[in-house]
């Protein structure tokens, strides 16, 4: 039997720019939200499943033309999962045109009109299987939450509440990297640079 | 309007749970509990979290941020395991397909064990009833049933009563059943135990009496009356289509086909690994008694070859150390053919002693298993024959007295092994026996003749083909209950080459041959000796309970000896694969053992874990049928319908291929009146759904009535003019109830043995068939006369069963289509089996992307020039007219042992002999279904 492939990205919204951040830290940027934090803000509520098919439609449009929008069209479906509160969602495309998307999404510099926000599309794993673009999120999400905690201790903000809270978000240390900011692919230590500090 | 909740049951209890939605989505959205869709789209939906709710007042902090992945770890993992668990299936779902059952959903007990734990879980969870049979609050039919059957026991009990203080026990010291006085089933068992036994007279074995089926239970009598069940028929009804119970199969409900698929299974089964096992006690037994003379003559009249009876081919089945299946025929002057019978002699006992007169006066029996169809038809000749032959002959019908069970494929001795505890074997248990040590023995010296057979068949382990031992080879020996030994274990198999060695050294020689005694199977005290002293379940279970853990009981010097026969059947040496080789594995181990003994050896057989893996496979008559056909074997009695057993089944099938036929609506049915068959000529020859034999003999003008009629119906209601309507309306009536009974055989058909046939198809083709030497004998009818064939397509195509079978036409009267087809001859002798591709395939070898170079592309078209035409492309043949018909196909369709489509059908031999053939061309005809216009051409060989 034939079966229809898919591609699903997981997609995480990156804010380098803290200028134009709709949520104002509690107190000025830089003093005790760490930049990890910052980096990776919540999106507004604006933003949601729909507003992002509409940017990865018109992304592609701009890109691939007429015949790009076909191509997708029939299988895109971001409402797989997006969480604004987290900047994370998960897209599922068809498996021959998955890198349309991909690459719409790379070119998005901006989120559209009713945000309107600089931002950063970064896929951070392209999987044949919802399974595993969850499992990667978890992991994820895992890695941030220790880099935050770490974060906010090395600037001395006491978050001693929250880190008794979560006690079991927190990994086992076999991919805990100590990195505290920037891109971070595990995969490729090489890559990693800590040169978007400033 | 969205369907709402279903109303609440009225007493307010939910005989099951609702399955377990998602809490945290919409908790309020209800919907039906078989809206799956539904149900796996809510357990896929992971839940989320606005920024709003994260971050309050759309401050950004460490600990909301925190807090918002530790929320988002938890959404995915919640969401992960909730669609993992709405994909999940139940306990018993999850179990392999052949170990499913339809009470699995109810009953915990039937899921296998490492299931079971969570099948009970599940159970208790959904509130699934689980009610057995015996705890369940009987309706109030069946309560006034049930006190009805209270009061009937009592009264019997009451009765019984009254009898049992005027009773006087009358026993039997031979074990035969006790006589009318005593017929309460408990005695039987249990004979004169505290009253004074009188010896009974030995009751007189009335022969020539047709055997009456045993009284079932009551329990299961009403189920019986026009039927009778085969001993193992409650095995078989839970896993097997059975015939429908008002239609029953020669007088028994047998089973057709097993429930769970079985077509490739058994193939694989029978030839590559594992066996099939058939319960064939339906085959008829009868037994002859008399002077070996009368006996031989006897046999003669039913036309066993003369060589056999007296000449040394016959000899070592004439001293009952081999088995002889035969064609028997009818002694009245057309001599119809009955059936083939298989024929064992019992050894006698003072063999050496009698000289050659001796020998002609000794008492002999002789058992003749016949398939059932044809059972009546032997059984009057058998007792016309008796009453002829002088000195007497008595005949007794065994049928209901030895049951029997066939099984095939590589590990069918084993499994047979494993169920077969000689009784006398002295030495240690099988199992663990060393079977190169066995082998030893019986080489050695010191060998107790009285235990050979039984120390032969103990080291046939490893035999994975009963073609092997020496033909149609007998074994009779006794067995202690198979129930002592189960759950059987997979038994030791020789490993070695040595062992290996002594197993071919043994086969080569053997020793069964001098040292068979004559099997107690013919004595009806010893058949009736073990049925009687089988003890029940219930004190088998004791015994097992009492012996060491691990052990098998001790074998104890009351303990039953089940007499059982076996034999193999392998193929003869002249009959060969559907593609020319002998197919690998054909031949089968026949065993014969009393009729109540049957269930245990079944039992054992069904559950022994093979070497190889699994367990025996048992098969319905389809899987016999199907097996037989894939051996290039015709099956009686449908291969044969010269037989007046054939022609009933065929009778049969073409009713139930008609019905099934008549059921579809007009659009979706075949219309047979517009088949083109040929010479431009319309509408089927003959019946569409069946094999016209009348109209291949009689000619086009003498049709059956009818089913001629049932087929202008058709006619009538395509031209639709008015006089056709009524004539239609009229006719349809008519032919709406076919007689149930068969319409009797045309009264010359019959069906020529292949040596006959083949004979006759030598004669050279000048001479008319009148003044042929083939030593014909005068009564036979040549130009009804059929012959069976088996059939293989050359080219293309499969063969269903009522397909047409023609000969070329002749080069005098159409030699353009004699052409074209002898065009379609492949050149290469195995062209068949090799792969053919599409209908406009490239060959093989090219890039199957890219452009093909023009040079390809036209030598491609050359060659396509050159090649036969391909059936729907112009030039293609049509069919030879109505006056080369010879025959139809009886059994056909893709066979799995060949590779491609091939068939059994039967010829009218007067059609086929005598023509003009090249060496080439010989046995080429044109095979076409019924029901189709395009035909294809085949080679036929008689079989």
């Amino acid at each position: 039997m034939v079966r229809i492939k898919h591609r699903y990205l997981l997609v995480n919204i990156l804010y380098p720019d803290a200028k134009h951040s709709q949520l104002a830290p509690a107190t000025k940027p830089g003093d005790n939200v760490p930049y990890t934090v910052q980096f990776r803000r919540p999106s507004p509520d604006q933003m949601n499943g729909g507003l992002l098919m509409r940017l990865i439609r018109d992304g592609v449009v701009e890109l691939f033309g007429d015949y790009g929008s076909g191509k997708i069209a029939g299988s895109l479906q971001v409402v797989k999962y997006f969480s604004s509160a987290t900047s994370t969602a998960i897209i599922r495309v068809s498996r021959e045109h998955y890198r349309l998307v991909w690459s719409a999404l790379t070119f998005t510099t901006r989120l559209p009109r009713p945000v309107d926000q600089p931002c950063v599309f970064q896929v951070v794993r392209v999987s044949g299987t919802i399974r595993k673009a969850e499992e990667e999120a978890i992991r994820r999400a895992r890695l941030s939450i220790r880099r935050a905690e770490a974060a906010a201790k090395s600037s001395s903000v006491s978050i001693a509440g929250t880190a008794s809270t979560t006690p079991t978000a927190v990994a086992a240390g076999e991919d805990d990297f100590d990195m505290i900011h920037g891109i971070e692919d595990p995969d490729e230590p090489g890559d990693m640079d800590v040169d978007d500090d400033g | 309007m969205a369907p709402t909740r279903p109303p609440p049951p009225p007493n307010n209890i939910k005989k099951r749970k609702e399955a377990p939605t998602d809490p945290q989505t919409n908790a309020s959205k209800r919907y039906k509990p078989t809206d799956h869709r539904q149900k796996t789209r809510d357990a896929r939906t992971l839940s989320t979290q606005t920024s709003s709710k994260a971050f309050k007042n759309g401050e950004l902090d460490v600990s909301a941020f925190v807090k918002s992945r530790a929320f988002e770890i938890s959404a995915l993992e919640e969401g992960m395991a909730r669609s993992k668990k709405a994909l999940n299936r139940r306990a018993f779902q999850q179990v392999p397909k052949e170990l499913r059952r339809r009470t699995a959903s109810h009953n915990v007990k039937r899921v296998p064990k490492r299931l079971r734990e969570r099948g009970k879980r599940e159970m208790a969870d959904d509130n699934t009833p689980t009610v057995t049979a015996r705890r369940r609050k009987p309706t109030a039919h069946m309560r006034l049933r049930l006190e009805t059957v209270k009061k009937l026991r009592a009264l019997g009990a009451k009765r019984k009563a009254g009898m049992d203080r005027v009773k006087v026990t009358v026993a039997d010291p031979n074990g035969a059943p006790p006589t009318k006085s005593t017929d309460s089933a408990k005695d039987k068992q249990q004979p004169a135990e505290s009253t004074t036994a009188i010896k009974a007279r030995t009751p007189k074995i009335k022969k020539s009496l047709l055997a009456t089926p045993p009284v079932p239970k009551a329990k299961f009598r009403k189920r019986q009356i026009h039927k009778s069940w085969l001993p193992t028929h409650l095995f078989h009804a839970k896993r097997a289509r059975m015939t429908a119970p008002s239609a029953a199969l020669w007088r028994f409900s047998v089973p057709l086909t097993p429930t769970a698929k079985s077509y490739r299974p058994t193939h694989r089964a029978s030839h590559e690994r594992g066996a099939v096992a058939w319960d064939m006690s339906y085959i008829a037994t009868v037994q002859l008694e008399g002077r070996e003379g009368s006996l031989i003559g006897m046999l003669k009249v039913l036309g066993v070859a003369e060589e056999e009876l007296i000449g040394r081919k016959g000899e070592k089945w004439r001293q009952g150390r081999r088995a002889l299946e035969n064609f028997v025929y009818e002694r009245e002057a057309p001599h119809d053919p009955v059936a083939p019978v298989t024929i064992i002699w019992c050894v006698s006992a003072a063999e050496e002693s009698a000289g050659m007169a001796g020998k002609e006066k000794r008492n002999r029996k002789l058992l003749l298993r016949v398939h059932p169809s044809a059972f009546y038809q032997l059984w009057e000749e058998l007792l016309r024959l008796a009453k002829v032959a002088k000195p007497a002959v008595s005949v007794e019908d065994l049928r209901f007295d030895i049951g029997s069970l066939e099984i095939t494929g590589p590990g069918g001795t084993e499994a047979l092994l494993s169920a077969l505890w000689p009784s006398r074997t002295t030495s240690e248990p099988l199992a663990v026996r060393d079977s190169a040590s066995t082998a030893m023995d019986i080489d050695s010296e010191s060998r107790n003749k009285n235990t050979i057979v039984e120390e032969t068949w103990s080291s046939l382990a490893g035999l994975t083909n009963p073609a092997m031992v020496p033909k149609n080879a007998l074994l009779a020996f006794n067995v202690q209950d198979p129930r002592l030994h189960h759950p059987p274990r997979t038994i030791k198999l020789p490993k070695t080459d040595a062992e290996q060695h002594k197993l071919l050294e043994l086969i080569a020689s053997w020793p069964v041959d001098a040292a068979q005694q004559p099997p107690e199977l013919f004595d009806r005290k010893a058949r009736q000796a073990a049925s009687a002293t089988m003890p029940s379940q219930k004190a088998v279970n004791r015994r097992k309970g009492l012996a060491a853990p691990g052990q098998y009981p001790e074998p104890l010097p009351k303990d039953p000896q089940i007499p059982v026969l076996l034999y193999t059947t392998a193929p003869s040496t002249t009959d060969k694969g559907a593609s020319g080789r002998p197919p690998p594995n054909s031949s089968s181990w026949t065993l014969l053992t009393p009729w109540k003994c049957m269930q245990p050896i079944w039992y054992s057989l069904m559950y022994y874990p093979l070497s190889t893996g699994q367990q025996p496979r048992f098969g319905g008559l389809d899987q016999y049928r199907q097996l037989s056909f894939e051996a290039g074997k015709a099956w009686f009695p449908g291969d044969f319908p010269g037989t007046k057993a054939g022609w009933e089944w065929e009778y049969a099938e073409r009713r139930k291929r008609e019905a099934e036929w008549r059921r579809r609506p007009k659009g979706k049915r075949v219309s047979f009146e517009r088949v083109e068959v040929g010479e431009g000529v319309r509408g089927e020859i003959g019946i569409g759904w069946g094999c016209d034999w009348e109209r291949l003999i009689g000619g086009a003008l003498v049709a059956s009535e009818g089913e001629e009629a049932a087929m202008n119906v058709e006619k009538a209601a395509e031209s639709g003019d008015k006089s056709a309507e009524n004539g239609k309306t009229k006719a349809q009536e008519e032919p709406k109830e076919p007689p149930q009974q068969a319409p009797s055989k045309p009264p010359h058909l019959t069906q020529l043995s292949a040596r006959q046939a083949l004979a006759l198809l030598a004669t050279p083709p000048a001479t008319p068939p009148a003044t042929t030497t083939v030593k014909l004998p005068p009564h036979i009818h040549l130009p009804s006369a059929l012959t069976t064939v088996r059939l293989t397509l050359l080219t293309r195509g499969v063969p269903q069963p009522c397909a047409r079978i023609y000969r070329l036409p002749s080069s005098t009267a159409n030699p353009e289509l004699r052409r074209q087809w002898l065009a379609l001859l492949p050149t290469d002798t195995h062209k068949p089996t090799q792969k053919r591709g599409g209908k406009h395939a490239l060959p093989r070898g090219l890039p199957s992307t890219g452009e093909i170079p023009p040079h390809v592309v036209q030598q491609r078209l050359a060659q396509s020039l050159l090649e036969p035409v391909r059936a729907g492309e112009e030039g293609y043949p049509s069919c030879p007219g109505e006056g080369d018909l010879v025959g139809f196909v009886t059994a056909g369709s893709y066979d799995l042992a060949a590779g491609f489509g091939t068939g059994i059908g039967s010829l009218l031999v007067e059609k086929v002999m005598g023509r003009e053939e090249e060496a080439g061309e010989r046995h080429l005809c044109v095979v076409r279904n019924s029901g189709t216009g395009v035909a294809r051409l085949g080679r036929w060989e008689v079989i």
